[in-house]
């Protein structure tokens, strides 16, 4: 199994704050990995560090052989790495159609000629039907964004990147702030699509224990911006000292550090 | 599996268009009323429509940069000076061709924007108003001190050019109002029909991906900073073009057009037809300009009118006439499906 | 000697601007609202201030009450930020694009408020006014000791303003709205309270600054749009929402418009503006602002 991305002795500081302390990991093409651990764990960090949005202060990230330290997420969209976020992240003013169209022109490069048709452009086209029908918005393809449901959004969220043909996903807690009998069809449509999209490696930060049982082959257990765990989901659940330290504080002391990881 | 999903869809019923009234028909419409409108009035109330057309192509560029890309400029007025200063400095240099003038005004506003904008563009909202504000004025004053190369507040005068080559033997009101506005016209169709194909281009989706949410567009791969310096540049191109005809129809380039309250104006225009609608800012700058004939004719005090219904629209309608008409129509067009 | 004499005229200028720009700074910490119509309220207290220096003529009271009667007659005419804010109150929570426009209709019709009221032609005040307080003399240069109340009282009202933000118990429910406004209001602050007072006062704040402004140079039509303008560079030098901002802007702008109006009268404002260019660009949220979120 070749290393698809990999970090690689990383360290992040904000200041004085160290967030990322010597982590080295490597995911491989075919996995499905989890990130967890406790609020302030550095999971965020971490995920900003692998998808090149922010450069790590020590050591290298490397994604399919090239350095992604700090790319920035237009390039990163190119080497075939997306990415979606926590919060529902759409384009509201916009159709589902056109939201998907945005990642399919942008793949295709459509956007360097400004009289080009996009109505009428069979390879836009396909792929946006293709896509939607993946992901079971094919019967919204002219709903504006705005007006989905929270699943809905969720899912055009995911669509949208999946229409870049990523190698990998990146994805922060795909399900938040869904209503539970959603959860599990979103993730199997996630899970589906990604075997036929040809999305090898999907990486996600999660704190539904349930989600990351289910659907997981890999655990990556965070604390104090430290690796505390690597390894398979059953070794994970089966370790009580690392379930509590993942979940324990979970319960307990939540706060600071990382304002984006409330819980929803 | 996805039933939860299949169960939602029945509701809405799936619309083909997401909004009525945004696309190129009523705007069609609009040019074609614009071009009977002679017919039917005093060549002298038709140079006062003059600078509907002229205001109507700088707003095809400030609505692709407002309304479809989500930069409002505080100081789009200066590509308006850059198009009437060289129609006065070309017309006084014996280069009379109007075609000439206008590839020279929509150059030089290119090449200003394009300027600009890559300082600009790197802002969004409040700071990128402010620092076009600062440019603006920058032109303004450069306009207004430099007197030998300007003429100062006195402005240029901006001499009769010459239309496809030839002179016309008539009198100032006859040419604005016979062959000047029907050339604007269909410059202003040609720029129209060009925006729409931007607007309906993949670029022109990302350009509102971009208004809706940049950082999302980034990770879909969408080069924003490009984008925008583009919507930025088409913006001067069109405002230096417009700027060029103001000239032409009042004879004269002076620091004013450079002024921030024009920009003020010009955003003024784009809201009441409604930003984001194809069609809207032509509305816009076609109400604008006969509402300021009529105050102005009427009353005074017709900035305190013009000001009251700018708070108006902003405080009743944020959405302008065309982008209200728009919802109510679509409100109605749903209710009777159901 | 010559610089010395700049250098004064210069700090008048920034200690006005200074009052103006404060007044914006203070509405646009708290509200968020950038307010284009902060040069109208400039206007408003310069045309005001013709007419209580009339009156001041009329009760023939001692012209030695000039500035306390300008400043008076600043406050008052400010307290017409407080029915205007309620116009605002709609758009609070709206793109900001929209207060801009709003305040923007604000300018237009104050124009012809303007208009109605004091006329179309500039208008000043009786000009020997300006040597009331006599003059001092710093190094054989006759300087009015005009120049320097204004500039003493500028200063006063900033500390004022300062240690009230600091100190007092409005002043720190003023400084949380301004942090986080659903937070103070889950806490049981008035809200709408606070900005009505903050809208009212960064009005005074500019009013006063047009009052004082009035024995040196005259009301004009014009001067709200100009006076938007050099306000704006005063913000945008200094950081927005940031009051040491607004005061090291005024000082810029308003040296760097003395000595340019003397020395190279062509590149006034253009001087202004590669500052603001300059500054921009080295540092986007100005010399004393925090960046955004």
């Amino acid at each position: 199994m070749s290393a698809m991305l990999s970090a690689c002795n990383v360290s992040k500081s904000y200041g004085s704050y160290q967030a990322l302390k010597n982590v080295s990991l490597e995911i491989g093409g075919g996995e499905f990995v989890s990130i967890v651990g406790p609020n302030g764990a550095g999971k965020t960090t971490l995920v900003n560090v692998l998808t090149g949005l922010a450069a790590p202060s020590q050591g290298t990230v490397h994604f399919m052989g090239n350095s992604i330290a700090g790319v920035g997420p237009v390039k990163l969209a190119a080497m075939g790495m997306a990415r979606s976020f926590q919060l529902v992240n759409i384009f509201p003013e916009v159709s589902v159609w056109e939201t998907i169209a945005v990642a399919v022109s942008s793949r295709l490069r459509r956007a360097s000629n400004p009289l080009r048709t996009l109505t009428k452009d069979p390879q836009i086209e396909d792929e946006v039907q293709h896509i939607a029908g993946t992901l079971g918005l094919h019967h919204k393809l002219f709903e504006r964004a705005g007006s989905l449901s929270q699943g809905e959004k969720k899912l055009l969220d995911i669509a949208s990147a999946f229409a870049l043909r990523p190698k990998a996903i990146l994805l922060d807690e795909p399900t938040s702030g869904v209503s539970s009998g959603d959860k599990y069809g979103i993730m199997e449509l996630l899970v589906k699509a990604a075997r036929s999209e040809g999305v090898s490696a999907i990486i996600q930060v999660e704190h539904d224990m349930t989600l990351v049982a289910r659907y997981s082959h890999r655990v990556i257990a965070l604390q104090e911006g430290r690796v505390i765990g690597d390894m398979s989901p059953d070794v994970f659940f089966k370790d009580s000292l690392m379930l509590e330290a993942v979940i324990g504080p979970v319960h307990s002391s939540q706060k600071k550090n990382e304002g984006e990881h409330q819980p929803c | 599996m996805s039933a939860v999903f299949d169960v939602i869809s029945p509701r809405i019923r799936p619309r083909p268009k997401p909004r009525l009234l945004n696309g190129v028909i009523p705007f069609v419409v609009l040019l074609a009323g614009l071009a009977i409108a002679p017919l039917m009035l005093t060549p002298y109330s038709t140079v006062m429509l003059m600078p509907a057309l002229a205001f109507g192509i700088a707003l095809l560029g400030m609505n692709l940069l407002f309304g479809y890309t989500g930069l409002l400029s505080f100081g789009n007025a200066m590509f308006l000076a850059v198009g009437a200063y060289v129609a006065a400095a070309a017309t006084q240099a014996g280069v009379l061709h109007f075609e000439l003038i206008l590839i020279a005004a929509a150059s030089l506003g290119g090449l200003f924007a394009l300027a600009i904008g890559a300082l600009c563009v790197r802002f969004t909202h409040i700071f990128f108003g402010m620092l076009t504000l600062a440019f603006g004025m920058l032109l303004h004053s450069f306009l207004f001190k430099f007197y030998n190369l300007t003429g100062g507040d006195q402005g240029m005068r901006v001499l009769r050019p010459m239309l496809l080559g030839q002179d016309w033997d008539m009198t100032a009101t006859q040419f604005l109002s016979g062959p000047f506005y029907y050339y604007c016209l269909i410059v202003y169709v040609l720029l129209g029909l060009l925006t729409w194909r931007i607007v309906s281009s993949p670029l022109g989706l990302q350009l509102r991906a971009i208004r809706d949410n940049e950082s999302k567009a980034r990770y879909l791969g969408v080069r924003v900073y490009r984008l925008r310096l583009f919507a930025f540049v088409v913006s001067g191109v069109f405002g230096a073009i417009a700027g060029a005809m103001l000239g032409v129809s009042t004879g004269l380039a002076d620091p004013e057009l450079a002024y921030w309250p024009q920009s003020g104006n010009l955003i003024f225009m784009m809201i009441l037809g409604g930003a984001g609608t194809f069609v809207g800012p032509g509305v816009g700058a076609l109400i604008f300009v006969l509402l300021h004939e009529v105050l102005v004719s009427s009353t005074a005090y017709w900035r305190f009118m013009l000001g009251a219904t700018l708070v108006f629209l902003v405080l009743v309608l944020p959405e302008g006439l065309i982008g209200t008409i728009s919802n109510h129509l679509q409100r109605r067009v749903r209710g009777d499906a159901q | 000697m010559q610089y010395a004499n700049l250098f004064l005229a210069g700090l008048f200028q920034a200690a006005i601007l200074f009052l103006v720009a404060c007044g914006l700074q203070l509405i646009f910490g708290v509200q968020k609202v950038v307010n284009l119509a902060c040069g109208s309220f400039y206007a408003l207290g310069a045309f005001f201030a013709i007419t209580a220096v009339g009156l001041l003529h009329q009760w023939q009271m001692p012209m030695i009450f000039l500035v306390p009667a300008l400043v008076l007659s600043g406050v008052l005419v400010g307290t017409v930020g407080a029915p205007l804010e309620l116009l605002l109150r709609p758009v609070y929570r709206r793109d900001p694009s929209y207060q801009l426009l709003l305040t923007f209709g604000l300018l237009l019709m104050f124009q012809d408020v303007f208009r109605f009221f004091w006329g179309a032609a500039p208008r000043s005040m009786d000009s020997s006014l300006y040597g009331i307080y006599g003059t001092i003399d710093i190094s054989g240069l006759q300087i009015p000791v005009y120049n320097f109340l204004v500039i003493g009282a500028s200063i006063l009202i900033a500390m004022i303003l300062g240690l009230s933000l600091k100190r007092t118990r409005i002043g720190r429910i003023v400084r949380a709205t301004a942090e986080n406004r659903n937070m103070t209001e889950a806490l049981g602050v008035n809200s709408s309270k606070v900005f009505t007072m903050v809208f009212t006062l960064g009005c005074i704040l500019g009013t006063v600054g047009g009052a004082l402004v009035i024995p040196t140079s005259a009301a004009s039509m014009t001067m709200a749009a100009e006076l938007v303008v050099e306000a704006f560079a005063v913000v945008v030098i200094g950081g927005l929402g940031s009051m040491a901002g607004a005061a090291v802007g005024a000082i810029i702008v308003g040296l760097m418009r003395a000595f340019a109006v003397s020395l190279a009268p062509e590149v006034e404002i253009l001087s202004i503006y590669l500052v603001v260019v300059v500054v921009l660009l080295i540092r986007p949220v100005g010399l004393f602002g925090r960046s955004a979120s």
